[in-house]
């Protein structure tokens, strides 16, 4: 076991590597001179090479990439480029309001789209169940904004039941007031396609020998699934919310947008639309590390769950 | 069976159906799949009738007055359609100067002109319109069958990039093995490390802004689910004993890559191709709205949502309806042509 | 006998398959038969006979689509369990009638420890507290003769061999004292010696427990070692049934006598095999003359392999690698014109000694000679004029055909590669008379690989071999994925091959029956090593290894006038 995980830490070591190049040729190499972009219509030549050396682009390009790495391991990005707040400081203090919108959305939809998806699998081929799928596909093809643009209108402005938008210092005040109805979108996008998924996956294991088995056993159908199906789909739904996880950190960018929620998500459009290249840089790394982190947890975790997988 | 069959019947030299036509009957045979193809194939038409100038050239003219209702609610009173007169919209006061930090300022000349231009040609506006007009007064109609076009353009030719990388990159990987599949797997989790959406971002903040670019970002950001399919599907079949025959007869590598694997694991690739367009019209459609997709002066679904997104409020619901509507159709449509598509080449048919 | 009472009684059995909106297809038609208590019946048939699914109509374990017409009755005592509600169904299975199947790895729940898995029964079926049932469990596992019951309680059933995994599911099913226990081919997924263990197994629990026993099987040998009745089903449709002694002694229908006479038995060599055909048109097999077999000393070498060495690496730990040996210092030498038997369990290297030879595996270290020259020591491009010289025969006739291919190009391929014949003409040609020789229509040209059964298959694979008229062929158990009587005829075709055209064949099997009868010569391998190489015939009256005799002794020897008497 920690011969395990001090190999895959030492696997990540390659990858974390190929990121920072990845993003240093995104930034430093494709993003073109970032004082061209700052310094806007003013073009003073003057101006340029007086933002050029602040930023540190007129040095070689070994030299930028031995800046990058350092700013990596010293947590230390600089300042924003557009509000010349502390990287370290922006990230820090956006993180707090997209778990508190994330963290639900997560738990609550996973849940339900469990319980759902081994309902819907135990009615397999029924008029319930084809009924369910279409609402399903149709339900994923509106898109997002959609849902967005309409929920925020119908709850927010005609029902008054939330408020349109707004954030406040209070996270218990976040959590009931602010974050439910973006939660609720949320979860009631995100709900469709795991539910596909996630009976797939139950279908999938109806159709194994051992359910056969433990019908011949005589156990009764509802036991074979909440059983013996369950608990073997229950590790490819692992590895899904394994996937998504990372995501959480960067919540939804579009809700964020929406309802004013000062997260990381709607950080990130900020500042890619002022080219704010600092932040850009820190988040990505910094996610990037925090997956990978994240994909071992959920490979040790896989031992609870499936007997087979072994450490060696 | 033995060897008395031979030479009695005389050849029949038509080839039997192959794998491909025997999928292609079972689709006709499937109604929700035939129905879904031809929603799917309508508009594609659209879209190339589009494309040629055959519909929807004039999307861009302001033919109504502003919001103008649609004509089935001719009678409804529509009153920001004077308002913005009363305004005057011509104003070219811009309300706060971003023009240092604005990467478009060098183009809002060009665009002055070309507004001008379009404002010369001004004709008397009309009270209602097929299906609405928007706050300038642009036919709703026009531009979703516009938008489209530029939307599924997008998602197609972004797919299709996508599937060719992932697809070689795959292959590649899955049947050699060894130092070349060590090294794409390294690439592979440099860019699944990243949260995907992260990683369209990332690559949006650094191009600039364009349908070209749009297509580029999300066909480099994208090919990592269909490489690691087509990964495993050769990796499967290289074990598979045909691939060992063909070896055992001689044939190279090419051949064994592209001749005798690849149709094998064609249908993964067509299913994840067409799953692929998909997720890029909704990708497009909200980079788009967020400013980070099409360019200002082109159309699409997502740009419309973002217009739409205050249109709402004042209860001008018809552009927000066109664009959302005209989506979920195309996008059911092809999701449901996808599970049709996946039951019929299932290749467990043998 | 007379006075026996039976268990069980099929009456009327049908079921059909619904495939989709328009086809459906019957798979039983019409079957009816009794089961005795205290009884032993063999349902034997090929595939597709129906023998499974009349096996799992009993219990209602069938898939969705399949229907059973009103008409159709499975009564055990008074009961009709076609008629049963569900409640009743499941209050019968694994208390009354309990079965085991095929693939034990598959068939135990993955993610539980065995001891749950047996300990579910008990709680379900006997009302045993958790506690009781935990160590009833380990009782059962000492019953079907797991080592250190206490311990493999809390295995999982990935930790097993095949061999405990199919124990594990004999003593799930044998909890509760089921009156009738239903095996569904329960050892064809096993090796020979573990075969015999379990079929030992279930004769002894059988007599212990007074069950029933319904065992279904393809394989006549087993039928003969344990039956008290046999059941011959071909189509769906029961041909004969009978005693035992009766079937195996005065078979009445033809279909029996084939499958009787079809199988390789390993006292006898018939020039050429018996086949299905030639019993159901009325005679009797063709040609029971003797086939000398054997290689002497004189015989020219054609190819010779020299201190073969196989060795994989798994990784493992921080850094670590773990060598596996897969074949360990092999030589051997095939004769020309003659057939080398490679026979050995799973696991035993033979498959990998094939590959090797054929270069579709790099060897760690070895020669292999083929007319002198050391193959492995060649470049590529050196290495493709001998590619068409040696060529294989894989044993899953659905995985090495090209699905994608017509038969046509499957043929004309390696010939273009090779540049054998002048142009597309010649080589289609080529390929009609050679589909013609394997016994295939021509108009196979055009068909595509999922058109053709299983034997038909194998015959296109041996026609895409003889495209590159090649001297050496490898026969990687190429029959063992075939019905008995398909078996017979592709063993006679690549007999017939051998005599007409002198090809040298390296025939590998697990079955030592097949073996015997096609080789001259057999060389036995276990865990990679080579344990002896003999001439066939004196192999098999001589085994000069314990390894040898063992698996000699695990063949199932069919009806033995001598069980009768005991």
């Amino acid at each position: 076991m920690t011969a395990y995980v001090i190999r895959r830490m030492w696997q990540m070591i390659p990858t974390l590597a190929g990121v920072i190049l990845l993003i240093f040729f995104l930034f430093n190499w494709v993003g073109g001179d970032p004082a061209q972009v700052l310094a806007g219509k003013i073009s003073n030549p003057e101006q340029i090479a007086n933002i050029r050396k602040q930023l540190g682009v007129d040095q070689p390009y070994w030299y930028q990439l031995w800046v990058f790495v350092q700013q990596v391991f010293t947590f230390d990005f600089g300042r924003s480029w557009s509000t010349n707040e502390e990287v370290s400081r922006i990230l820090l203090t956006r993180v707090g309001p997209t778990l508190t919108i994330m963290v639900p959305v997560l738990l609550i939809e996973t849940v339900l789209a469990v319980v759902f998806a081994i309902m819907v699998a135990y009615v397999r081929g029924s008029l319930t169940d084809r009924t369910i799928m279409v609402i399903c596909t149709t339900a994923m093809s509106i898109s997002f904004l959609v849902y967005i643009i309409f929920g925020q209108w119908l709850f927010g402005f005609i029902l008054g039941w939330f408020p349109v938008q707004g954030w406040s210092e209070s996270y218990w005040r976040n959590l009931t007031t602010y974050a439910p109805l973006p939660i609720m979108l949320a979860i009631f996008v995100g709900l469709a396609p795991q539910l596909r998924l996630y009976r797939s996956f139950f279908l999938e294991e109806i159709n194994q020998d051992y359910v056969r088995t433990a019908r011949a056993k005589g156990l009764p159908e509802k036991k074979v699934m909440m059983k013996h199906v369950l608990r073997n789909a229950l590790i490819p739904i692992l590895t899904n919310v394994g996937i998504y996880l990372p995501s959480v950190f960067v919540g939804s960018f579009l809700l964020e947008v929406f309802f004013s929620i000062p997260g990381l998500g709607r950080e990130i459009v900020t500042a890619v639309n002022r080219s704010d290249f600092p932040v850009i840089k820190a988040v990505t790394v910094y996610l990037a590390m925090l997956t990978m982190i994240v994909n071992l947890l959920v490979d040790v975790m896989y031992k609870l769950v499936d007997p087979r997988v072994s450490f060696k | 069976m033995s060897a008395v069959l031979p030479n009695n019947a005389p050849p029949a030299m038509q080839e039997s159906p192959g794998l491909w036509t025997l999928a292609w009957r079972r689709l006709l045979n499937d109604r929700v799949g035939m129905v879904c193809l031809a929603i799917v194939a309508t508009y594609l038409a659209m879209m190339l009738a589009s494309y040629a100038g055959i519909v929807a050239r004039d999307w861009n003219k302001e033919k109504g007055v502003s919001y103008a209702n649609p004509s089935f609610m001719a009678g409804a009173e529509n009153l920001e359609a004077r308002e913005v007169t009363n305004k005057d919209f011509g104003s070219k006061a811009k309300p706060v100067d971003l023009s240092d930090i604005d990467p478009l300022a060098p183009r809002y000349k060009e665009w002055e002109e070309r507004a001008a231009k379009i404002a010369v040609t001004e004709v008397k506006r009309a009270e209602t319109l097929p299906f609405g007009g928007d706050k300038w007064g642009r036919d709703v109609l026009e531009k979703a069958i516009k938008g489209s076009e530029v939307s599924i353009f997008v998602g197609l030719t972004a797919a299709l990039f996508a599937t060719l990388i992932g697809t070689v990159l795959g292959a590649m990987a899955g049947y050699w093995g060894g130092r070349v599949n060590d090294f794409l797997e390294w690439f592979y989790n440099i860019f699944t490390s990243i949260p995907y959406i992260l990683l369209i971002l990332a690559f949006a903040a650094v191009f600039k802004r364009g349908l070209d670019t749009i297509i580029v970002i999300l066909a480099l950001t994208g090919w990592t689910g269909i490489y690691r399919l087509v990964r495993a599907e050769y990796i499967k079949h290289c074990g598979r004993e045909y691939v060992k025959a063909a070896q055992a007869i001689g044939a190279s590598h090419l051949s064994r890559m592209f001749v005798h694997i690849l149709p094998n694991a064609s249908h993964v690739i067509l299913v994840q191709l067409s799953q692929h367009v998909v997720s890029f019209i909704k990708a497009e459609v909200i980079l788009s709205f967020l400013g980070l997709g099409v360019p200002v002066d082109m159309v699409s679904w997502g740009t419309m949502l973002a217009e739409a997104q205050n249109e709402l409020v004042i209860g001008k619901w018809w552009q927000l309806f066109a664009a959302g509507a005209s989506m979920a159709i195309l996008v059911t449509a092809f999701s449901m042509l996808t599970d049709s598509l996946r039951d019929a080449l299932d290749p467990k048919l043998k | 006998m007379a006075t026996e009472q039976n268990l069980l009684q099929v009456r009327d059995l049908r079921v059909t398959f619904r495939i989709d909106r328009h086809t459906s297809f019957e798979a039983v038609k019409g079957v009816s038969f009794d089961i005795p208590t205290h009884r032993t019946v063999a349902l034997v048939g090929e595939s597709g006979s129906g023998k499974s699914v009349t096996a799992m109509s009993i219990l209602g374990l069938l898939p969705e689509n399949a229907t059973i017409p009103a008409a159709s009755r499975i009564l055990y005592g008074s009961e009709d369990l076609l008629k049963a509600t569900p409640e009743r169904l499941q209050a019968i299975r694994g208390k009354d009638i309990s079965v085991i199947f095929q693939e034990p790895m598959t068939s135990l729940n993955p993610v539980f420890p065995v001891g749950e898995q047996i300990g579910e029964v008990l709680r379900l079926h006997m009302g045993m507290s958790p506690k009781a049932a935990a160590a009833r469990a380990v009782e059962l596992l000492s019953e079907v003769g797991i080592p250190d019951p206490q311990l493999r309680v809390r295995s999982f059933p990935h930790e097993m061999s095949g061999g405990q995994q199919q124990r594990v599911m004999i003593a799930m099913a044998i909890a509760c004292e089921p009156k009738l226990l239903i095996a569904d081919e329960p050892t064809t997924a096993l090796d020979v010696t573990i075969q015999k263990q379990i079929l030992e197994l279930v004769a002894r629990l059988q007599e212990r427990h007074h069950m029933s026993v319904l065992f279904i099987t393809h394989d006549l040998g087993v039928v003969g070692e344990i039956a008290d009745r046999v059941v011959v089903m071909q189509n769906g449709e029961i041909q004969e049934q009978g005693a035992v002694k009766d079937i195996f002694e005065r078979p009445q229908h033809p279909y029996t006598k084939a499958l009787l006479e079809c199988r390789p038995r390993l006292d006898r060599r018939p020039m050429r095999l018996p086949v299905i055909d030639d019993f159901m048109k009325g005679g009797g097999a063709a040609n029971y003359d003797e086939r000398p077999r054997g290689v002497k000393e004189s015989d020219a070498v054609i190819l010779e392999a020299r201190a073969l060495n196989k060795t994989f690496f798994l990784k493992e730990g921080l850094f670590g690698k773990r060598a596996v040996t897969a074949v360990k210092d092999v030589n051997f030498r095939l004769a020309k014109g003659k057939t080398l038997g490679l026979v050995g369990e799973s696991g035993s290297g033979k498959t990998t000694v094939g590959l090797t030879l054929m270069r579709l595996h790099d060897a760690t270290s070895g020669e292999v000679l083929f007319e002198g020259k050391n193959l492995l020591s060649l470049s590529d491009r050196e290495m493709m004029a001998y590619r068409r010289r040696i060529q294989i025969i894989f044993q899953n006739p659905y995985a090495s055909l090209n699905p994608r291919f017509t038969v046509g190009n499957i043929l004309t391929e390696p010939m273009k590669i090779h540049g054998i014949g002048r142009d597309q003409k010649e080589r289609v040609d080529m390929a009609f008379q050679l589909l013609a020789r394997v016994g295939l229509p021509e108009s196979s040209f055009y068909k595509y690989p999922h058109e053709f059964s299983g034997g038909q298959r194998q015959r296109i694979a041996i026609a895409r071999c003889l495209t590159m008229k090649p001297d050496v062929l490898i026969c990687d158990e190429s029959v063992s994925a075939l019905d008995v009587s398909v078996q017979a005829q592709v063993l006679n075709l690549l007999q017939d091959l051998q005599d007409e055209y002198g090809l040298s064949y390296i025939f590998i099997s697990h079955d030592l029956a097949v073996v015997k009868y096609i080789s001259d010569e057999i060389m036995v391998m276990n865990q990679g090593e080579i344990v002896e190489i003999a001439n066939a015939d004196e192999i098999y009256l001589n085994p000069g290894q314990e390894y040898t005799r063992k698996l000699l002794a695990s063949i199932p020897k069919g009806w033995d006038a001598t069980r009768a008497a005991a």
